[in-house]
């Protein structure tokens, strides 16, 4: 019956294909169909009053809904320009929830795809995954049009199939169209879908004990697992086939990531046998400890048992976007720090940097290697192991380190993308932001340490965005075999010659420049940070720090020296028993009750950071905070104007581009001998290599905060979060929030 | 300072690193504990000012380890307690003399500020100057005048000498209206803006809660954050404390006094006695209002003329020097006033042109009785010794400025500042009510601002170079002069224009 659904759905979706060839070329390239629309529509911008209200029309296409206002308003100039989506766009895969209401008959439906209207509707209201609530109302439009705009918005955000999502549309079309003149950018950053990626990767960790593997190539041993992986060098592949056998999903141990002091990062799936737990276990445990340069032992986190599920996470996601979007702003006051509380949202980030920052002891205080466990390995290893190596390596603190890690960690470890996105809107119980808590627990170690990320809180934001635009290849799909499927499929449709990189044709999110301009990228740089070659002046001299590996290791290991209790570097390297004896005596702590975890953490927090060296979180509730613009960002109330971070961002801005100027004016001093050659004129770096958004000012310039500047920037409130002023309409109750998104089962229901 | 005492022997019972045995010494000024055992680091600075409870705990027959000793409660939002040996009653001598010289107005001796005689090269006394300030408001104008009425404090002892008053107010009205308003009170200008006085008067209730609600909230807060921070349920305690809530409503009062003003309307401030919601709301809208009370000289003229001058009961409210540590006349207001400003300065980053630093300055020197600055309940009582035999905290700001200094402060002038008085907002100020907890790294500086300072260093350094660069090229291009290339170059920009192009102004 599925099957014979589906078949109509597509022959349906041609049929409008060729009926309404109708291109909406706003952006570039990005041309949808035009599905239905409807005129005269009004899109809510406040909630008091109507008379700012524009004025438009209502577009249903295959990829997004567009709103088209009759006068084209100012460019607001603090909004980040979206290369393929306008200011009123909402692609059909951001949205949460379809609303319809007719305010004089007092009725209300969530419509869902295939459904009847029985209703000529007033109102719209679209709830969409990316927090913003979009309302239009047709007072002045026509009835049935409107209505029909209504259903097919529904009916085209619950794609029947992931092929229809417009991705592939897009992607094929853009393949072709630009074929051999656009450029691949953005691929710096590793994919692993080949054995080089993991070997560069072996080899930055120094992880000679570890082997790439191929024995999953064509996914032969297990459909969720990456075609390459990296295994101990002990252990055959023969022997590898036959544990496969006893894994949840045939998901052998992966290797994550080296430790400089030889201890290893490994996650895996569990053992489905119990009869061969034990063997299998020691099996793979002898393995890992011989990978270890110092035979330490192995140690194993089951985090199914000490960390809150993926529906815990779901419900209190669903909760506190509930607190932040919802609920009146005046009335959540009072209960605000409470309702946040009950969430649980931060209690669960702080769960998830707390467990990582105890593994990070293990590996850098203890010095053994750690094995984490779940049920599937699909899920809570991904968010663990990521903050883990977040920790640990700077490397990953960079752009390209962290996409790379995402890559790494998420898109090949086989993270359900799919499912957990809920793309196709059929399986809400499967539904968990997990990917979002991960962002959420990066932004808190970047709240905690801002100038140890290469990337801004806005880079986060904007990537937890790309989440709902299905253009990418990064969040689509729910295991490299699906995507790799998926896309030859795709490349078979599109004549795309075979042999052609998927990355090409189907790009991965890290492409920024199909969705933002060279110049909106800079956003995304942090001027703060404090990267490899970073320059710093010391005792009013220029130096540069050159953190070569060899440094970098000696600091992790100088720290897990000073854990050994004075034992020195030289004696790292004594006999099993000589370490032993070192190890029972950092075990001993003149304080009371403190754990060696806690004395380690309290050793490290007194002294000063290195922010290219290991790095924890503090996990205290009072230094967990609320991630305000991921949260806030659309609630007008809580903007602040002329202020937030952004205020001090700019001057950062200003500071470094002055900076880079002068190193590069510099620089063309330091060439060719003056004596030779005529001296060039001296100047800054050309314009599209300028790293940072503002630039550096003039001295005649104005020292003034632009107006544009909100605590929302680079997003703006206006119109993205029309809540109803839900007192006084007899409707009120049926729209209270609570029920419209806490409860999935209201999409059953026909009208209230 | 001297030392008054000094034991090699004591134990410190530290709420995280348990028994911990160290040496003691006392001076009139501070306590000063280190400790000897190598493995466990602690080191203590108190100012003997910030001690508001002395106890002795156990007696000489208690039984079991390090129960008997010292309990001391700080005004700063810590307690620390002390195990001594039981031998020969050692606990006597430091527990007497601790007694006397933290509560040195209990037993008829002088506060520290009059003992020490520590010298600054300014003299901080003169940062505000009553008439020059109303000058630079621009008056006295065709709507207020200066008034000296209070000449002598015969109209109003709590109120300071020179007033701006309504310009049509007549010295008889005036001291008509003093002897109706509570203690001789009668309304004077704050932020001196200009509009129409008392006509229509508009009647706005700002919920603000009493003296003695906020320092029972307070008190709570301490509950709840030391020694430890509460791990279950942090938010929901946090919220039932009701501090924030709290500082949220002064603000939004301090929005609305603001907002009136700004608009043209002149606005009455008042609260019973006038010296404690009034100087929180006054001040804080004159913050928002008039971009000088942000500079770091201005907000000390802000501190000395709406909250000293104009007399909040400092001694009274904080217990200088007395013993009486449950006296319900404690409590927090002007804590609460400062946690305002921080919570400004974290909405506007670059609007003020002091930083975090000085705001922690100021509270602990709220307490520790250093200075002559926070002493007294008013003008007229100060004015007798203060100014003469004390050193005014401006006098430390003033003389080391730069490490009070925001480096991302922008000035701004005329431009009013509103913040956002919502929850959604307000944050609890860890760095200074979470800052005894260990486990958290002490930083003298935000790790932004030290960043950028940082990096105002390195282009200094980058400028210098290239000025010395372009120097000596200059010098090659003049003993060069004859070759044409070298005349080419020189008409071409020139480094120097590049770079003076590009100085941010600072």
């Amino acid at each position: 019956l599925h099957q014979h659904c589906c078949k109509i759905f597509t022959f349906a979706y041609y049929l409008l294909l060729l009926l309404m060839h109708v291109n909406v070329q706003s952006k570039k390239h990005c041309k949808s169909i035009v599905v239905n629309e409807v005129n005269f529509v009004r899109k809510c911008i406040s909630a008091e009053s109507n008379q700012d209200d524009p004025w438009g029309k209502l577009i249903c296409t295959n990829f997004k809904v567009s709103f088209i206002p009759q006068e084209a308003p100012p460019k607001q100039k603090s909004q980040l320009s979206h290369l393929l989506l306008g200011e009123h766009d909402i692609p059909l895969t951001c949205l949460e929830q379809v609303v319809t209401v007719n305010d004089t008959k007092g009725k209300k439906k969530v419509l869902g795809s295939n459904q009847k209207l029985k209703f000529n509707p007033t109102e719209l209201i679209l709830y969409c995954k990316d927090l913003r609530i979009i309302r239009f109302c047709f007072d002045e439009a026509g009835p049935e049009s409107a209505r029909k705009v209504c259903l097919a918005i529904a009916h085209y955000s619950h794609p029947a199939d992931l092929q229809l999502l417009f991705g592939f549309e897009y992607q094929g079309r853009r393949y072709h169209e630009c074929k051999g003149d656009y450029i691949v950018g953005g691929m710096q950053t590793p994919i692993f879908d080949r054995p080089s990626d993991w070997d560069r990767e072996i080899k930055r960790t120094s992880a000679s004990e570890w082997r790439v593997c191929s024995i999953n190539e064509s996914y032969a041993i297990s459909p969720s697992l990456p075609e390459y992986i990296v295994v101990p060098v002990s252990l055959a592949d023969q022997d590898l086939k036959q544990y496969s056998l006893y894994f949840t999903d045939r998901r052998i141990p992966l290797w994550c990531w080296n430790h400089p002091n030889g201890s290893a990062l490994v996650r895996m799936a569990c053992i489905v046998d119990p009869l061969h737990q034990r063997k299998i276990d020691q099996r793979i445990f002898t393995a890992i400890t011989k990978s270890h340069t110092q035979r330490s032992e192995v140690i194993r986190s089951d985090l199914d048992k000490c960390l809150p599920n993926i529906q815990d996470i779901q419900s209190a996601f669903v909760k506190v976007r509930q607190i932040c979007v919802l609920d009146p702003f005046e009335e959540s006051e009072e209960r605000w720090l409470s309702s946040i509380d009950n969430s649980r949202w931060l209690e669960y980030v702080r769960a998830f940097l707390k467990h990582s920052a105890e593994i990070v002891y293990y590996l850098e205080g203890k010095n053994v290697s750690v094995i984490l466990q779940e049920e599937e390995d699909r899920d809570l290893n991904c968010v663990v192991s990521s903050l883990v190596q977040l920790m640990l390596d700077p490397h990953y603190r960079s752009l390209i380190g962290f996409q790379s890690l995402v890559q790494k960690e998420w898109v090949m470890a086989g993270h359900r993308f799919l499912d957990r996105c809920n793309h196709l809107k059929k399986n809400y119980k499967e539904e968990s932001p997990l990917f979002m808590l991960f962002l959420d627990c990066v932004w808190q170690m970047m709240n905690q340490y801002p100038a140890a990320f290469e990337f801004t809180e806005a880079y986060l934001t904007v990537l937890s965005d790309s989440m709902w635009i299905p253009l990418f290849s990064t969040f689509l799909f729910s295991s490299p075999k699906q995507r790799a499927q998926h896309l030859m499929d795709f490349a078979k449709n599109k004549a795309i010659p075979q042999g052609e990189d998927q990355v090409v044709y189907f790009p991965p999110v890290w492409e920024w420049s199909q969705q933002f301009s060279i110049k909106d990228q800079t956003l995304f740089n942090n001027p703060m940070y404090v990267g490899k070659g970073a320059a710093c002046v010391q005792n009013g001299e220029v130096k540069t720090f050159r953190r070569t590996k060899k440094t970098y290791s000696s600091t992790l290991r100088g720290t897990a020296t000073l854990m050994r209790n004075g034992l020195k570097e030289g004696e790292d390297t004594l006999t099993r028993r000589g370490s032993l004896v070192s190890e029972l005596k950092s075990e001993f702590s003149a304080v009371k009750d403190e754990s060696p975890s806690e004395r380690f953490f309290r050793d490290w927090f007194s002294r000063p950071a290195d922010q290219q060296g290991l790095l924890i979180p503090l996990s205290m509730p009072s230094h967990v905070a609320l991630w305000k613009l991921f949260f806030l960002r659309w609630v007008p109330e809580a903007c602040i104007p002329r202020g937030g971070p952004i205020t001090a961002y700019h001057k950062l801005s200003q500071l470094v581009d002055e900076i880079e100027i002068l190193q590069s004016q510099l620089r063309q001093y330091k060439g060719p001998s003056p004596g030779n050659t005529p001296l060039p004129s001296p100047s800054g770096p050309p314009s599209d290599q300028r790293r940072m958004y503002f630039k550096a000012s003039y001295p005649d310039d104005p020292a003034t905060t632009p107006d544009f500047f909100t605590s929302s920037f680079p997003f703006t409130p206006v119109g993205n979060l029309c809540r109803r002023s839900v007192y006084g309409t007899p409707i009120s109750k049926f729209l209270n929030g609570a029920r419209i998104w806490l409860s999935t089962e209201t999409l059953a229901n026909d009208t209230v | 300072a001297f030392c008054l005492f000094s034991d090699k022997d004591i134990i410190y019972m530290c709420h995280f690193n348990g028994a911990v045995k160290g040496k003691v010494l006392i001076t009139n000024y501070r306590l000063y504990f280190k400790s000897s055992d190598a493995d466990v680091t602690v080191m203590l600075d108190v100012p003997l000012g910030a001690i508001s409870r002395v106890e002795k705990m156990g007696g000489a027959s208690s039984r079991g380890e390090n129960s008997y000793g010292l309990d001391i409660t700080c005004k700063d939002m810590r307690n620390l307690k002390f195990a001594l040996k039981q031998e020969g009653h050692s606990r006597r001598d430091i527990f007497e003399l601790l007694f006397r010289h933290a509560f040195p107005l209990s037993h008829g001796l002088p506060l520290f500020a009059y003992v020490t005689q520590e010298k600054y090269a300014e003299n901080g006394w003169n940062i505000y100057k009553p008439v020059e300030e109303f000058r630079r408001q621009g008056l006295p104008n065709n709507k207020w005048r200066i008034t000296f009425i209070n000449k002598s404090y015969d109209l109003c002892d709590t109120y300071p000498t020179v007033l701006a008053v309504p310009f049509k107010s007549k010295e008889e009205d005036l001291r008509r209206v003093a002897a109706f308003r509570s203690r001789a009170r009668i309304p004077a200008t704050g932020g001196g803006y200009e509009g129409d006085e008392y006509q229509n008067a508009e009647l706005v209730f700002l919920d603000i809660q009493n003296i003695h609600v906020m320092r029972e909230s307070l008190k709570k807060l301490k509950d709840i954050v030391y020694p430890n921070v509460e791990e279950s349920h942090w938010l929901s305690s946090l919220e039932s404390t009701h501090w924030l809530e709290h500082v949220k409503l002064v603000l939004s009062g301090a929005i609305q006094v603001a907002d009136k003003v700004s608009s043209g309307n002149s606005v009455v401030v008042h609260c019973s006695d006038g010296w404690d919601r009034t100087a929180q709301l006054t001040s804080l809208a004159m913050l928002m209002l008039d971009s000088h009370y942000r500079t770091l000289r201005g907000f000390q003229v802000l501190i000395e003329k709406e909250w000293i001058s104009f007399g909040h009961k400092f001694a009274s409210r904080i217990g200088h020097g007395d013993k009486n540590h449950a006296d319900q006349d404690r409590s927090p207001i002007f804590v609460q006033f400062i946690d305002c400003v921080w919570q400004m300065t974290k909405q506007f980053p670059t609007a003020f042109e002091f930083n975090e630093h000085l705001l922690l300055t100021i509270l602990d020197h709220l307490y520790s009785c250093r200075f002559g600055t926070f002493l007294y309940n008013c003008e007229s009582a100060r004015e007798q010794h203060v100014r003469s035999k004390t050193v005014s905290l401006w006098s430390l700001v003033n003389s080391k400025m730069d490490i009070y200094l925001n480096p991302f402060y922008t000035p701004e002038s005329g431009r009013v500042l509103y913040p956002v008085a919502s929850m959604r907002h307000l944050e609890l100020w860890v760095t200074y009510y979470i800052r005894w907890n260990p486990r958290i790294r002490q930083q003298q500086q935000s790790p932004v601002e030290q960043r950028y300072k940082e990096l105002l260093a390195l282009r200094d350094e980058y400028l210098k170079k290239l000025e010395q660069l372009q120097l000596s090229d200059s010098s090659t291009s003049s003993r060069l002069a004859n070759s044409p290339t070298a005349n080419t170059s020189s008409t071409t920009s020139t480094p120097t224009q590049q770079y003076t192009h590009l100085q941010t102004p600072f």
